[in-house]
Parts: C-alpha cells; structure tokens; sequence
C-alpha cells in the first residue's frame, strides 16, 4: 500500500463525515421508540418525490452533454433494448435505490452510470470482483497514459 | 450452483411491433373511474418505490382523461408486468394542494397521473 492509498483513505473518511444527514441530532442506531411515524416516512421516502419540499433557489446554467454523459445515456439504453432493464426499474434504481445522499449529491449522468454497473451485478451478468479488476485496469492504463 | 434466470425477452415478446404502454390494451379490465368522476388521492404506503407523489395524498381533483392501462409504477419497477391498471389525469386546484396558494391565481389548477389504485371516489 503506497502511502497516497493512505491519504486517499483519510480524506475519505473526512468527507463522508461531512455527508451526515443534516438533522441536528444524534442518529447513531436509534432506539426503536425513538422513530415515530414521522420519522419512519421521512426515512423511507422515495428520494425522487421532492414535490413541494422548501428549497433555496438553483442557479440556472446553460451546459452541453459531455462526452461521457452521451455514452452513458446510449450505454442504458441499449440495456433497455437488450431487455435488462425497463424504464421504471431503472428510476427506482437510479433515482431511489441509490439513497438521498447521492440522489442529491451527485450529477445525473453520474447516477445513470453507477446504476448500469450495478444492475449488471444485481442480474448476475458481470460478477463485482471482474467489474473491480476491469476498473482497476482501467485506472492503471490511465495513470500510465497520463504520466507519459 | 445455480444462478437466478431473467428472462430478458419476455417483455420484448408483447410489445415488439405494438409498444408501450400499446402492448396492455384491454389488459386491465373495466375502469373504475370516469371522465368528470372527483376522486380522492389515497394515503397508501410509500415503502421502496412509488411514483404517487406525496403532495396530492388526501386531496380531491377531477378525472379529465384515462390515458392508457400498464402496470402500475410500483409493480413495473421489479420488472411485475402481469396486473397492468387503468392510469388517469386528474386535476386539482391549486388551491387545494398548498395551503399558502394566493387567491389572486385561485383559478390555477395542476394536473398530474395516477394509476387506478391511489384513486378513491370523493
């Protein structure tokens, strides 16, 4: 293990500690009477459903699809065609499945292709530790390519 | 050792050449509702996946179109195809959905769809 897998690490743990839900109280593995109804619907609603949530306002931004996002979007279309997936199981996945966290946190072509590795994996098509060493593969020609 | 089978062409053999939602066509029985009918959201649970919003649970609106039958979103997203629903426009006034809508825009109304199953007769 080189020593940048360790900073690597450290920084992960600094920035998943700042991805704590923000509600202000302890929420270690609550005590079952401590979630009332409430909190039960809170927790457990689809993450999509914001109809009607208080939220500040979005800056609006003129922005082309990036390369990536395109191969994504013909990448889960083709599953779709292929019969892997149809277009709810992949909004349940991508938009639900996935949790508040990242629904929120990261960008939507981000979500659509962490969703097709994973129902790969889910369906038995491609097994996690091949996906593993595929991406690891991929990381190392990269590293090369770019130190060259 | 055995490995879960899914058949990935069983949806491609009702609906190619026809599509979807064209391939559930007279699938989901007599409606329950029709055009005019004030029907009341339901408040069912909303456990792993739903496409019901929570905004209009409880609230009364109008039917003005049933828009086609499919299964419903809930059963869809595990890939249940076998019970499809009749699906409704429904409108509300906005009035009755935020409790803080202005009267100046009184008239204003939002329409959305819901699966026969999240419909009661109001």
């Amino acid at each position: 293990m080189s020593s940048s897998t360790r900073e690597e690490v450290h920084r992960h743990i600094q920035t998943v500690g700042l991805m704590q839900p923000a509600l202000h109280r302890q929420t270690h593995a609550p005590a079952p009477d401590e979630i009332d109804h409430t909190l039960f619907r809170a927790y457990t609603r689809s993450s999509h459903d914001v109809g009607g949530e208080p939220d500040v306002p979005m800056r609006w931004e003129e922005k082309e699809e990036e390369q990536w996002e395109l191969n994504t979007f013909a990448t889960c279309e083709c599953l779709a065609w292929r019969g892997v997936w149809n277009a709810e199981e992949r909004r349940r996945r991508q938009n639900v499945d996935l949790g508040q966290t990242i629904y929120l946190g990261m960008p939507y072509y981000g979500r659509w292709l962490m969703t097709a590795a994973r129902i790969l994996v889910d369906k038995q098509y491609v097994k996690l530790t091949e996906l593993i060493d595929k991406i690891d593969e991929v990381k190392k020609r990269h590293e090369q390519s770019a130190s060259r | 050792m055995s490995k879960v089978h899914h058949d990935r062409t069983h949806h491609a053999k009702i609906a190619t050449g026809i599509g979807d939602p064209q391939c559930f066509k007279g699938k989901a029985g007599p409606a329950r509702f029709k055009v005019g009918d004030q029907v009341r959201i339901k408040n069912l649970p909303d456990l792993f996946y739903t496409r019901c919003q929570i905004y209009p649970r409880g609230a009364i609106g109008t039917v003005v179109r049933l828009v086609y039958e499919s299964p419903p979103a809930e059963d869809e997203a595990w890939d249940n195809t076998d019970n499809p629903e009749w699906f409704y426009s429904v409108v509300f006034k906005q009035k009755d959905l935020w409790p803080e809508y202005h009267d100046t825009f009184s008239n204003d109304t939002l329409e959305t769809e819901f699966s026969e199953r999240w419909l009661e007769p109001a």
